[in-house]
């Protein structure tokens, strides 16, 4: 009753306030999407104040989109404004006693993302372990679904409906990014730039872009023009325990001025190491810079240039033997102490600038163009360890662990406990730090090694470079036809020149180092100039080429691509309903350019004759009488490849909206699968085809009153993927190249997201669930190849137990059970049968879960606080699995016979374990005079530091061979491991 | 912001941050040089066999100057370690040992642990080997090296003793490092290749499985040291073993090879000389650097002689000789 009466005259002492006011205030304006500039009707604009949240009044546009509030006395009101398939929109609007004319209120379309608040945690930078890890997916603040899997999973390593980060188009200033070589996604160029690169809009699946067709897993634009940062100063510093330790972050945006100039830099550091994995460091800067005018209403000019230099040092997989015997799953291989210094050798250093020029024209509001130059150039190299004729330097290489000595199956041939014991002391106690990298052990070898021109190191650091030069010049149009008809398009051209060669990093205390194959040293030491890195080098002077620190050596080669492709996509609009017809055509080809001539593949020379030395014919040819050749250049492969799209869309009443997608896709296979060992020589894989996609899905979205929900089925079927893979194969006593063509996979699942108010004003509970199957579902071919000799030992042979691998029926005792046909009289079974199948085991695309679900309250109050508390739960993830193992003859082993017991050994792949994880955050932003905004974030991630949870790995593709001379035994294989309990803690401010 | 600052400079005195912001390593030190103090002679711990393996449990220490290297794969990984009294193999069980273990550069071993046996006749010292199959295994584990075979000091390399014929049947004198003077060549050859080389152990050693090409045929044509994969593959497809047959005299070479049973690996070959009235068998291993180089014509022809210097060694009651590289033959 107190309560009532007391807000009865507060409700009337402030009116009386406002009565007392000038009331001469209002605001008008037209809310309008924001590429095309089309009226949205029905959209709805809600004024609240400012300070007090308190509801003020609202409208629902008509069909010209504009609204008029009246009568507002003097203040500062908060806009929000929303619009059902589009994102809602938040805007501070001060009202000085006239009516203050917005003009556009420009909305982004549901299915395209934009800013991200700062308070969100997301980095793009979560790679701590690997060179090419992604973000899960990309940001996206509308949608549900999208915004909880695009942080919360990618601690795990998650990948969307299971496809490769590969398959995720990536564009910044409307250029595709995706590197031209590999095809992987772009994101370590501008890791740290966090702010310039906060602007951008996202698809998501197979829905086309304003920017591009795109494939079947979205596409993002990054902006990255300086009018597209927010302006003002913005400083942040951020400390967190799971990658680095301290990134600090200054940007500056001036907005766009009245003569239409307008610029923007942002900087940072990222530094330190983290509280997990040993040996792992930061030593990362970036930079941004970018300058933009606008010329009249019509012309804008930009141009920016950015990159994100610097040292990063990597983490190691080892086997669970490792993990177990030091206690700890984030052990990491790569490190040891140098005079008692950590060093880590595998050093990932960059800098790789990007250049952007972008012209855009606006002629008239219904017609928008754009053409952009963009170059990248620069270094991209990591270490690692080279040696020559010398043990290997890897503390944890097998014959060094405790497994190698002993195990209790006697078919290992390990039968020695008591070696077996010292090496687990020696893995355990760390006695001499045998766990880790000797270095000082390698600096003495070297220091120890009198060759003929000094000290010859037999261990050094080398730098393996992949250097890119990439030229990219792209044209958009969007032409909004009339109001039922848009027309958007583009043609983009891609030149790329990237070289790949190696250079001597470190001599490790030794004076030089030789530039010998020391792989081809092992099969052909009698014949000096099989061994030649440098063939013509060694014919003019007698002997190989002598190296220093800085020298290039190994090999030496150009990737050379030419892309170009024109795509073009109409879009319906009737009423409620929305349809968009889209296509591509693209012409893709490569080469390689080998820059030396090698020993084991000479070739022939500039006239087209056989090389020869001493008399003696080097020239070796492959069978079908072509000189197998390492320098100049490729046969040319060459891909022309077309798509197609089609979209569907109808709006409901009251927030609902359904959509579908179909496409088709046809893709080039890229140059890093194309080539059987493009360190050594032109040879390409043989029938090389383009990959067929084909994808389908269909959502349904709701979203109003605080409630938000999405529900989408998928379905795709990716046909004739190529891998390529180099091993060294204890079946054939030689290192080898394994092509491996026409891999099938399906993808089939759906994906939920929702969130709901939950009693308290600003509680809501949200949640997010990943099902799906994503299978292999053919049998590819291979073709293996001698490294050294190119001398082909497999040729175009099945996989056959690549999808799937039979597992047969048992009876109580554990026998397998046969039909009757394979018994003999006396009850034995007879030689080639195999048991009764139970069933096929599936085999699944790895390295994902296929069940990812999280359920959470968040929570935000009036004054700006923020906590969010959530669990999270994955499942049904797969090791990467090796094909060798998947051969007839490995599973059959040394005796050709295969066994129901080998093959259910050597095919099966594994599983991990499921997974539960909980985290929190808090934030609370400040604004200070309306003007200064402070504010922090904390995530706690791990909360119950959960060490167990495999992220990834890979099997190793060595054998062993049985003392029974009947099978093969598989080497362990390699996990990566998700750390512990982690903080990030971010402070920022603004002005 | 002073706190700023504060922070950023005590989070840069943590070790995570000294690569960070140095980006170099200091230089290690040069490695220790340990000096023991030898209680016992080579003779004397190759004395300690009797009629078996023999694992030391008491204080022993030996000291001897190395006197191989595995640079050429002849010697794999083992070395030789030798002082004034004789000369033994130490199995060490690593690769490329030569890297670390310099000719003439002492070596202390603390043999406590480790055991003495002989492999056809031939003293080792190595690790137990619990299958029984030989007397010794590689020590292999680096943590057993480590805590019992010391790096000493350099010193000039061990000269090579040269003996006479009658010094050959002297068991002083085996492991030692050796010059023999004059031999001539015997025209004969032994070598033992298995048909299919990826068998089981048991299955492998089968007589059905096994081809002996023994003196009976002279050299069988093979006038290089020893025969890699491809020189073998090369010298059995010119027909040079088609009349040798497997141990059980159940097929031919020539009818396996013909149905391509033979599965080619390397082969290491006895090259038979004499010293005197003595046979003197140089045996070489077919992954050694050299196995492929041929042997001078004339001294195949009998009309040089040569001197070898390398390792002289016992075979049951055979005399052999293992050559570290080239350099230990010289024509005369």
């Amino acid at each position: 009753m107190f309560k009532k009466a007391t807000l009865l005259l507060i409700m009337v002492l402030s009116s009386f306030v406002m009565l007392a006011q000038n009331l001469e205030g209002g605001i008008e304006g037209s809310v309008v999407e924001r590429s095309g500039r089309t009226p949205i009707a029905g959209a709805k604009v809600t004024l609240y104040q400012s300070a007090s949240d308190e509801y003020v009044d609202s409208q629902i546009c008509k069909e010209d989109g504009k609204f008029l509030f009246k009568e507002l006395s003097n203040g500062i009101y908060k806009m929000v404004v929303t619009a059902t398939g589009f994102t809602s929109s938040e805007i501070f609007v001060t009202v000085e006693g006239y009516v203050k004319d917005m003009r556009f209120v420009s909305l982004i379309s549901d299915q395209k993302v934009n800013e991200v608040d700062d308070s969100s945690f997301l980095e793009f930078d979560m790679d701590a372990s690997g060179f090419t890890d992604s973000p899960s997916i990309l940001f996206s603040s509308n949608d549900i679904y999208n915004e909880i899997v695009g942080f919360g999973f990618s601690a795990l390593r998650f990948k969307n409906r299971g496809y490769s980060s590969e398959s995720q188009d990536v564009y910044l200033s409307g250029v595709k990014m995706n590197d031209a070589v590999t095809g992987y996604s772009p994101f370590s160029l501008w890791s740290g730039l966090n702010e310039a690169m906060r602007s951008k809009e996202s698809v998501m699946g197979a829905e086309v872009s304003d920017y591009g067709i795109g494939g079947y897993n979205g596409l993002t634009n990054f902006f990255a023009t300086p009018s597209t940062i927010r302006n003002g100063w913005n400083f942040s510093v951020l400390s967190n325990s799971a990658l680095y330790r301290l990134r600090l972050m200054a940007t500056y945006a001036s907005g766009e001025s009245d003569n239409g100039w307008s610029y923007a830099f942002n900087v940072s550091a990222r530094l330190g190491g983290n509280d997990w994995v040993k040996g792992v460091f930061y030593r990362n800067f970036a930079y941004y810079a970018g300058i933009e005018k606008k010329f009249n209403d019509v012309h804008r000019l930009g141009l920016t240039i950015f990159a994100a230099p610097g040292y990063r040092g990597a983490q190691n997989a080892s086997t669970q033997e490792v993990y177990d015997l030091v206690g700890s799953n984030m052990y990491n291989s790569n490190w040891g102490y140098q005079n008692g210094k950590v060093r880590n050798s595998r050093v990932r250093k960059t800098h790789e600038p990007v250049m952007v020029l972008k012209y855009t024209a606006t002629p008239s509001t219904d017609l928008e163009a754009s053409a952009t130059l963009l170059y990248r150039t620069g270094k991209n190299g990591y270490t690692a360890l080279d040696w020559y004729d010398a043990p290997d330097p890897r503390p944890d290489y097998y014959r060094n662990l405790p497994s190698y000595f002993w195990n209790e199956n006697t078919d290992y041939g390990r039968q020695n406990m008591e070696k077996y014991a010292w090496a687990t002391e020696a893995w355990t106690t760390n006695v001499n730090n045998y766990t880790h990298m000797n270095w000082d052990n390698m600096y003495n070898i070297n220091r120890m090694n009198e060759g003929k021109y000094g000290l010859r190191s037999k261990y050094v650091v080398e730098e393996r470079r992949v250097d890119q030069n990439d030229v990219n010049l792209n044209g958009n149009v969007k032409w909004r036809v009339n109001n039922l008809f848009t027309l958007t398009g583009g043609l983009d051209l891609k030149w790329n020149r990237t070289e790949y060669y190696k250079k001597l990093d470190d001599l490790l205390g030794g004076e030089y180092y030789v530039d010998i194959d020391s792989f081809a040293e092992r099969d052909f030491s009698a014949t000096p100039t099989m061994t030649q890195n440098d063939l013509d080098y060694y014919m003019k002077n007698g002997e190989a080429r002598l190296l220093k620190k800085g020298a290039k050596y190994g090999y030496d080669y150009y990737a050379q691509i030419r892309n170009a492709s024109a795509w073009f996509n109409g879009n319906f609009k009737v009423g409620r309903f929305t349809a968009n017809l889209g296509g591509e055509i693209g012409y893709n080809s490569f080469w390689r350019d080998g820059l030396v001539r090698k020993g084991l593949f000479p070739g022939l020379d500039n006239n087209g004759d056989p090389i020869q030395y001493q008399g003696k014919v080097l020239t070796t040819y492959d069978e079908d009488g072509k000189a197998i050749t390492s320098k100049g250049k490729s046969d040319k492969a060459s891909f022309l490849t077309y798509s197609a799209k089609l979209g569907l869309q109808y709006v409901f009443n009251g927030g609902h909206r359904i959509f579908a997608d179909v496409a088709y896709l046809n893709d080039a296979p890229t140059f890093s699968q194309s080539f059987i060992s493009p360190r050594t020589r032109n040879t390409m894989v043989k029938n090389l085809e383009t990959v067929k996609t084909m994808t389908a899905d269909v959502n349904y979205q709701y979203s109003n009153n605080g409630y938000d929900l999405r529900v989408t089925g998928f379905w795709t079927k990716i046909k004739d993927q190529t891998d390529m893979m180099s091993f060294y194969d204890d079946s054939e006593h030689s290192f080898v190249n394994f092509a491996m063509v026409g891999i099938d996979q399906r993808h089939l699942g759906m994906e939920l997201g929702f969130r709901t108010p939950f009693f308290l004003h600003g509680l809501s509970l949200e949640g997010a669930l990943s099902l799906g199957e994503y299978v292999y579902t053919s049998t590819p071919r291979m073709t293996m190849t001698v490294d050294n000799s190119a001398d082909i030992v497999r040729d175009d042979e099945m996989v056959p137990y690549w999808a799937s691998h039979p597992v047969f029926q048992k009876d109580a005792k554990g026998n397998y059970i046969y039909a009757e046909e394979a018994y003999n009289e006396d009850g034995t079974v007879r030689e080639g049968f195999l048991p009764k199948i139970d069933k096929n085991q599936k085999h699944y695309v790895p390295s994902t879960p296929q069940m990812a679900a999280n359920i959470g309250f968040n929570y935000k109050t009036p004054s700006y606080w923020f906590f969010e508390i959530n669990g999270q739960f994955f499942a049904n993830s797969y090791l990467d699995m090796n094909p060798l193992y998947r051969t007839d003859n490995v599973v059959a082993g040394p005796d050709k016979v295969t066994t129901p017991v080998e093959l259910e050994y050597m095919a099966a792949q594994e599983k991990f374990d499921p997974v539960f994880l909980l985290n929190a955050s808090i934030g609370k932003s400040w604004m200070i005079d309306y003007k200064y905004n402070f504010g922090f974030s904390l995530n706690i991630s791990n909360l119950t530091n959960n060490t167990g949870v495999r992220t990834g790995g890979y099997e190793q593709t060595r054998l062993i061979k049985s003392v029974s001379g009947q099978r093969y035994y598989r080497f362990d294989p390699k996990y990566f491991y998700m750390c512990g309990i982690n903080y990030m803690l971010n402070l920022y401010f603004r002005f | 912001m002073n706190v700023l600052l504060l922070m950023i400079i005590s989070l840069a005195s943590c070790e995570e941050f000294e690569p960070v912001f140095t980006g170099k390593y200091p230089a290690p030190e040069e490695p220790e040089i340990v000096e023991l103090t030898a209680n016992t002679t080579i003779a004397e711990l190759k004395a300690m066999y009797t009629s078996g393996p023999e694992t030391i449990t008491k204080n022993v220490i030996i000291k001897g100057q190395v006197t191989t290297s595995d640079k050429q794969g002849n010697i794999y990984k083992s070395l030789y370690i030798q002082d004034e009294t004789g000369g033994i193999e130490l199995k060490l069980g690593k690769n490329a040992l030569y890297n670390s273990y310099k000719p003439g550069q002492w070596v202390y071993v603390d043999c406590n642990g480790l055991t003495v046996g002989k492999y056809n006749g031939m003293p080792q010292l190595g690790y137990k080997d619990p299958t029984g199959e030989y007397e010794t295994s590689y020590i292999d584990a680096q943590y057993i090296i480590d805590t019992h075979v010391f790096r000493g000091p350099m010193a000039e390399p061990v000269k090579p003793k040269v003996l006479t014929e009658a010094d050959l049947k002297n068991p002083d004198n085996y492991g030692c490092y050796v010059t023999l003077k004059g031999l001539s060549y015997g025209n004969a050859i032994f070598c033992l290749f298995y048909i299919n080389p990826n068998l089981g152990n048991a299955a492998k050693k089968d007589n059905s499985n096994r081809v002996f090409l023994d003196k009976k045929g002279g050299n069988w044509g093979i006038t290089t040291w020893a025969m890699s994969e491809r020189k073998f593959t090369e010298n059995m497809e010119k027909g040079l073993f088609d009349s040798a047959s497997a141990a059980d005299n159940s097929f031919t070479v020539a009818q396996l090879r013909k149905d391509g049973k033979i599965t080619p690996t390397a082969n290491a070959v006895s090259q038979y000389f004499k010293m005197g009235a003595a046979d003197v068998q140089i045996r070489t291993s077919g992954y050694a650097k050299f196995s492929d180089l041929e042997i001078d014509p004339e001294v195949i022809l009998g009309k040089k002689t040569i001197d070898v210097t390398g390792i002289l060694t016992i075979f049951k009651n055979d005399i052999q000789f293992t050559l570290i590289d080239l350099d230990g033959v010289k024509i005369n």
